[in-house]
């Protein structure tokens, strides 16, 4: 039965080669349109880290005084104090935890010919290594006991380890950066989560990378500064002040017992900092965010790519009602050949599937042309200036949904159309011929 | 036969074509209401790219350098400004802030308890000549003196109370003391206070399209040994920047080889660069926007084909009854014509809706009703331009066609 309407729907299709063609192409570019922005939605709102996000969870508190001065800028409690990731960090409640920075340092390469150059890395903690999985090619994280002494040592990519010596195999060699000499003591692979979810809100997402990790501790030691916003309502350049926010703070919480326990505890914490005077707001606004739960108050995705992915779907909507109002002339023009096979005994569903199935095969040959419209639209993203440009590619999934997207869209368009056509009086048609 | 005639049957025609004309209408009226906010938004883009800065900035490039700590520097920021002004075809220099580079938008207070901000805006701050590096036009009170600048190092310790002397654009002042008298006025930023020495008439920090863009205030401090990385600009005698830029980077990369020059660029460069991501989305819409159109012409002319084939034996007893070609042709124009006003109709209520929400989420402005006066005419002659096939292929129906059984 199947093979029978569907080769009634190709030769149909064959007979009217410019309505169907009509058909299809507006299936396509709706397509085409639609799934090149969700595309670009899509690698935006990626996981960065599969399997591993599910345990990662990212403290917030708000120690900003009730009554202050920001401007324009960023809300200053998206970043912690030193004191609050200090309190975090040594109570040491999850499996893994790390404070964390970025920084931008002058590099001067020891080698002659090659020219100073800035580059950006992270001031953290030992854990940041073990607990986001980053692989060493060589050597290893700093201990305890360097995070606690301000160690002059750096963990560098092993691009940057190329860039520099030339070779990946670094570690005893010394780097100097911002004025300073770092003793190199692992190398790791070259690691960029798209997004990187563990940046201060300036950096850019979709395309920076960490050259370098160095302690914490030694970056403030040091006075490094950060290349993120750091906001602050008294003492502003000091970085160890409980009025200054700068800080990233990550933790690791594999069980829900683990996460339950942490939320307790971060309230607690929040509560014994009011108690003290320091907070001025309810221990309520302590919270534990979950890694895509922290992405999504982030608003990573800008206003103009989930306008335009709006626009997109409006303009797949216009394409579809054109489709309905073809695919209608299309099946009404057809009276005579459903009135002889209703009079022949077929029934209304008979004659309904038949040109659903039709509909369908519009919808799967639209989806093809779709997906040629959506390459050459994720091409030309690819030319914008943006950080994200770059990742705008289609994967398997989009190539998927894009064909079944359009199959079930000319399907659902078809309803109207092959109802009307199912639900004529063959009696009328057939006494006009 | 004149066209007001014709309504009447085209509208009983229509009757028994309700769910296809719905279709068309809706698809006219969602193509409206898209087409009109588009051309709105990539038209206010085009024009953004064009406000002005308010400073010369056909000659004024950008050197940022960065010192590097404990390499041998001779160089010393005076020094440094001196370097760039000996340079060929360099008339001024400066060390700071730059429009659509960098700048600190603060709040504004009135008065030093800092209870209500009055005002937001962008603060440049930058060594001695900044203002007229940039080409600062003074319209009220002076431009900076040599004697009442602070000393850099004054002004980052915080060492110095008394208040820095300040320029601000008019739009600032008008903002703060709208009831004029902005000079010789103390201002505070929560870190600093100011005193107006004068006001200039254009600076705008960010060309958002915002009102306040043009809010803004700019202090000169003293500079002298110490090294300090950052924006070095460079204003080159008129028409000559391309050559006195190079110029001004290569002396600099000498005197201070330590020194990273990370960017080197013209405002024009700098310019093209702000912009470049708002320009490339509008090219996106506009494409889009084309598309749209082309669907919505080929929906209208497929339509009218089905109609026109369906109707060949009307069209040819008409023809037989003595109704010429042109009243044929009349007739589907005419009929396209009712069909798209009844699109362009609820399309208005449709791109007011888009355009409020549109307004509630991305901070669109109002979208000005010429907007949809342009867009209703586009549709009607794109109608028009679609039907225009089917109606000749109608009114080339010979009236024999009437006498043929199917």
């Amino acid at each position: 039965m199947f093979g029978y309407y569907f080769d009634l729907a190709w030769r149909s299709l064959k007979r009217t080669p410019i309505l169907t063609g009509l058909m299809v192409l507006a299936i396509g570019l709706g397509i085409g349109a639609s799934m090149t922005m969700l595309t670009v939605l899509h690698v935006m709102d990626a996981d960065p880290l599969p399997g591993r996000s599910a345990h990662l969870f990212r403290p917030y508190l708000d120690p900003v005084p009730l009554r202050g001065n920001w401007g324009l800028g960023p809300d200053p409690s998206i970043n912690l104090t030193w004191p609050d990731a200090m309190a975090l960090l040594h109570a040491r409640k999850g499996r893994y935890q790390a404070a964390m920075a970025g920084t931008s340092l002058v590099v001067t390469p020891a080698q002659d010919g090659v020219r100073p150059f800035t580059a950006d890395g992270r001031t953290t903690t030992r854990d940041f290594f073990a607990m986001f999985g980053l692989q060493f090619i060589e050597g290893a994280a700093w201990s305890a006991a360097q995070d606690d002494d301000a160690a002059a040592v750096v963990v560098v990519a092993r691009s940057f380890a190329q860039r520099l010596f030339g070779t990946a195999q670094v570690v005893g060699q010394v780097v100097s950066m911002g004025g300073h000499e770092f003793r190199v003591i692992g190398v790791v692979e070259d690691w960029a989560p798209r997004p990187m979810f563990y940046v201060d809100a300036s950096a850019k997402r979709y395309a920076g990378a960490d050259a370098f990790f160095m302690p914490l501790s030694t970056g403030v030691s040091l006075n490094l500064g950060t290349n993120g916003n750091q906001s602050g309502w008294a003492d502003y350049n000091n970085l160890r002040s409980p009025t200054v926010t700068w800080l990233q703070f990550w933790v690791e919480l594999d069980t829900p017992a683990a996460v339950a326990d942490y939320r307790r505890f971060l309230h607690d914490y929040a509560a014994s900092q009011k108690a003290a005077g320091r907070f001025q707001r309810p221990a309520s606004t302590a919270r534990l965010y979950g890694l895509m739960g922290w992405l999504g108050v982030q608003h990573i995705v800008p206003g103009d790519v989930s306008m335009q992915a709006g626009l997109a779907l409006v303009f797949f909507g216009v394409c579809l009602l054109n489709v309905v109002a073809l695919l209608l002339a299309k099946y009404l023009r057809r009276s005579g050949e459903v009135s002889v096979r209703r009079a022949l005994g077929a029934r209304r569903r008979n004659i309904f599937v038949q040109f659903s199935i039709e509909s369908a095969l519009i919808g799967l040959l639209g989806g093809a042309v779709g997906l040629a419209v959506a390459e050459l639209g994720l091409w030309s993203v690819r030319q914008r200036p943006d950080d994200y440009a770059h990742l705008a590619r289609m994967d398997l999934p989009m190539l998927a949904t894009a064909l079944v997207a359009s199959v079930i869209a000319s399907v659902v368009a078809g309803v109207l159309p092959a109802w009307r056509a199912a639900s004529m009086t063959p009696a009328m048609q057939l006494k006009s011929q | 036969m004149r066209i007001h005639l014709q309504v009447r049957p085209i509208l009983a025609a229509l009757r028994s074509h309700r769910t296809a004309v719905a279709l068309l209408v809706l698809e006219i009226a969602l193509t409206m209401a898209v087409l009109g906010n588009l051309v709105f938004i990539v038209y206010g883009t085009i024009q953004r790219s064009h406000v002005p800065t308010g400073v010369v900035e056909s000659d004024i490039g950008l050197i940022q350098s960065i010192g590097v700590i404990g390499e041998s520097n001779p160089g010393t920021v005076a020094g440094n400004l001196a370097t760039l002004r000996s340079a060929p075809g360099v008339a001024d220099s400066a060390y700071g802030g730059l429009p659509l580079w960098w700048s600190n938008r603060k709040s504004l207070f009135l008065d030093p308890s800092l209870q209500h901000p009055a005002a937001q805006a962008y603060e440049f701050q930058g060594s001695q000549h900044l203002s007229t590096t940039l080409g600062m036009h003074v319209v009220r009170g002076r431009n900076f003196s040599d004697g009442d600048l602070p000393d850099v190092m004054d002004v980052f310790m915080k060492k110095t109370t008394a208040p820095l002397p300040a320029l601000l654009t008019q739009a600032l002042a008008q903002r703060l003391y709208p009831g004029g008298g902005a000079l010789g006025r103390i201002l505070y930023d929560g870190r600093y206070a100011f005193r107006v020495i004068g006001i200039v008439d254009h600076l705008r920090g960010e060309i958002t399209g915002r009102a306040d863009d043009d809010e803004a205030l700019l202090v000169e401090y003293r500079v002298g040994a110490q090294d300090m990385g950052g924006g070095y600009l460079v204003r080159s005698r008129p028409g000559q920047l391309p050559q006195a830029l190079k110029a001004a980077a290569a002396a600099l990369q000498k005197a201070n080889p330590g020194h990273v020059e990370n960017k080197v660029l013209t405002m024009a460069e700098l310019r093209e660069n702000y912009f470049r991501s708002d320009l490339a989305a509008g090219r996106m819409l506009v494409a889009i926007m084309l598309i749209l159109l082309v669907v919505t012409a080929l929906g209208v002319s497929g339509l009218a084909s089905f109609w026109v084939q369906q109707r060949r034996r009307q069209i040819g007893m008409r023809r037989a009854l003595g109704a010429t070609r042109r009243d044929i042709l009349l007739y589907f124009q005419a009929e396209n014509f009712l069909i798209v006003s009844g699109g362009v109709l609820l399309g208005v209520a449709f791109a007011y809706g888009l355009n409020l929400f549109l307004m509630h989420r991305f901070e669109l402005a109002h979208l000005p009703v010429h907007y949809l006066v342009a867009g209703a005419i586009a549709l009607w002659l794109l109608g028009q331009l679609a039907v225009l096939g089917p109606a000749l292929r109608a009114a080339a129906v010979p009236p024999v066609v009437a006498t043929r059984s199917v």
